[in-house]
């Protein structure tokens, strides 16, 4: 039985960052549902115009407005919610391929092991940024082919750690013991093993979060993403009006910083917390 | 020897498969490049003619087997945009990028290195911890927002340099800044753990016995954890490839990253081979040095 141990600052801290985001775009939500009565996107050029690049406090606005004149707050709220759902969807996704693939490279035979090892370089030689604009290229800028994107460019890295972790766990005598009792394959998969790479998978899964979030704004800020909403495009345009109105960028910027050190707290807390050598 | 006949095989076998790759994807992905130069109102004439002027007519297998033909004799052909030679070109774009990766590598792995070993030996202390919520912070703004906030930092606040003009030295320090700060906090993170798993081994205590100075044991500790520390950097590589792409398109830099991704967004697809070519063979090539340099340094890494 796994001892409880007291949480980490790191953890703690982590986590409350974390709570604070999620509780905004969860009150975003109900804000847009039950008072606005829809949740369709604040984009409406023609009316706030005049607003364009307001200065924060002024005219009403709190954080001020964006290029095209909407609400700065209303812009950065919608495009929490849209990377934080894009980036659960993505990590969930790509470390189950990641484990799945990663196990099987020990398992399976010698062919199947080189074509991983090719297909993991190839993923690795490539900028990833490279992939994903052919990607896109083909599925066309929508919601699915930047999904499809970064779980291609993704899920190598998992499959590398999910490959160290099996072979480790497969010495271990415990499996012997689970095959002794005449337990299948997959029965072993699911049982045995996965519980046994989870720590690892997700502590990797926090931080690989904040990796999604970081690559769908990359995307974003070349012109490449599927919302106008994503954090990057909205930096991509702030960048052009550095001059006139910084407090965009700087807005943007720090507002997404926040983010990824609450998911970089949680990860490394977490990190420090399963793992059993004092680092 | 066996052992390096079948790398070196590995490592045309891997070439090979990107670029056919690479050949396949971007001609099947919709857009055309003779649409794109001639405009949308082009004539069908017109655009048959340009098109067999190109080559572009031809069988995809007919394409490829030119181009496989070419790549033997080093020859990669012909913008589509413009004509201009692949090689020339390359050359030309690739000293900005080359430049800048080199410089934002090697000050990011002398500054990390230096600190993750003081943070290591003064671990859990204050600096060991400032440094550690410093790597936090430099960790969590990615280049292209980093980017903005430099810029307004450094040239409208403080108005010490220009925008996004290139030439002069000086106009090298806000990419290479963008691109040192996240590196070398990697590199840290790593040196300081390496540093910590290697300072409590026995043969530390050993040299330590021995009476050996702290600062030759430093030294020696920092050896051994160099190849863990080299892998990082080769891993970090292919993110400071994208990120050069990404700097380059914020500074305006006429470097290999934004002739990718202009060549991407045109359809010219013989710009695009001849810059995944280069940027393979430089990846392998950094790659087998790195095998080698490791196996001289710890050869228990040859195992």
């Amino acid at each position: 039985m796994m001892l409880r141990k007291k949480m980490t600052r790191e953890m703690k801290s982590g986590f409350s960052i974390i709570g604070l985001y999620v509780i905004w775009a969860l009150s975003w939500y109900i804000y847009k549902f039950f008072v606005a009565g829809t949740v369709a996107h604040p984009y409406v050029p023609e009316l706030h115009m005049p607003l364009e690049l307001a200065k924060p406090f002024s005219q009403g606005l709190v954080l001020g407005a964006d290029l095209l004149g909407r609400s700065l707050l209303e812009v950065l709220s919608a495009g929490l919610s849209y990377s934080l759902t894009i980036s659960l969807i993505v990590t969930i996704a790509t470390a189950s391929i990641g484990i799945t693939m990663g196990y099987l490279a020990v398992k399976a035979p010698g062919w199947f092991r080189l074509g991983f090892d090719l297909a993991i370089n190839l993923v690795f030689i490539f900028p990833s940024i490279l992939i994903a604009i052919m990607i896109m290229a083909v599925t066309g800028q929508s919601m699915k082919g930047l999904i499809f994107a970064l779980i291609i460019t993704g899920w190598p890295g998992y499959a590398k750690i999910a490959r160290g972790e099996a072979k480790r766990v497969l010495a271990l005598t415990y499996v012997e013991g689970a095959r002794a009792i005449g337990i299948g394959e997959i029965r072993l998969f699911f049982t045995v093993i996965i519980p046994a790479i989870l720590p690892v998978m997700i502590v990797n899964m926090v931080l690989g979060i904040s990796g999604v979030i970081i690559s769908e704004a990359a995307l974003g800020f070349l012109g490449l993403g599927a919302s106008p909403y994503s954090w990057g495009a909205m930096l991509g345009g702030a960048k052009t009006v550095l001059l006139e109105a910084p407090h965009i960028a700087v807005i943007l910027s720090v507002t997404m910083a926040g983010l990824i050190i609450g998911l970089n707290l949680l990860g490394d807390g977490l990190r420090d917390y399963l793992d059993p050598t004092e680092k | 020897m066996n052992k390096l006949m079948s790398k070196i095989f590995y490592a045309f076998f891997t070439i090979f498969i990107a670029l056919s790759a690479i050949f396949f994807v971007i001609r099947l992905s919709p857009g055309d490049p003779v649409e794109t130069i001639l405009g949308e109102r082009a004539k069908y004439e017109e655009i048959v003619k340009l098109k067999s002027q190109l080559g572009l007519d031809k069988s995809l297998l007919e394409q490829y087997s030119t181009f496989m033909k070419g790549l033997a004799r080093g020859d990669l052909g012909k913008s589509l945009f413009g004509a201009k030679d692949i090689k020339g070109l390359l050359k030309e774009r690739m000293k900005p990028t080359m430049t800048l990766a080199a410089f934002s590598v090697t000050i990011a792995a002398c500054l990390g290195m230096f600190l993750g070993m003081m943070a290591g030996v003064n671990k859990n202390k204050g600096f060991d911890k400032f440094s550690r919520f410093l790597s936090l912070f430099a960790l969590s703004f990615p280049i292209f927002s980093l980017a903005p906030l430099l810029v307004f930092v450094f040239s409208i606040k403080l108005n010490l340099l220009p925008v996004s003009e290139w030439g002069e030295m000086k106009h090298l320090f806000l990419p290479i800044l963008t691109l040192v700060i996240p590196l070398s906090a990697v590199i840290m993170r790593v040196t300081r753990n390496k540093y910590l798993e290697e300072s409590n081994s026995q043969w530390v205590l050993v040299t330590r016995s021995k009476g050996l100075s702290e600062t030759a044991i430093l030294f020696r500790i920092l050896k051994i954890c160099l190849p863990t520390i080299l892998n990082v950097v080769a891993i970090q590589l292919s993110v400071v490839i994208a990120g050069t792409m990404i700097t380059e398109t914020i500074f305006d830099i006429p470097g290999m990253g934004s002739l990718l991704f202009d060549g991407i967004q045109n359809r010219d697809y013989p710009i695009v081979q001849g810059v995944i070519v280069y940027s393979t063979i430089t990846y392998m090539v950094i790659y087998f040095a790195l095998d080698y340099i490791n196996e001289k340094i710890d050869p228990r890494t040859a195992q």
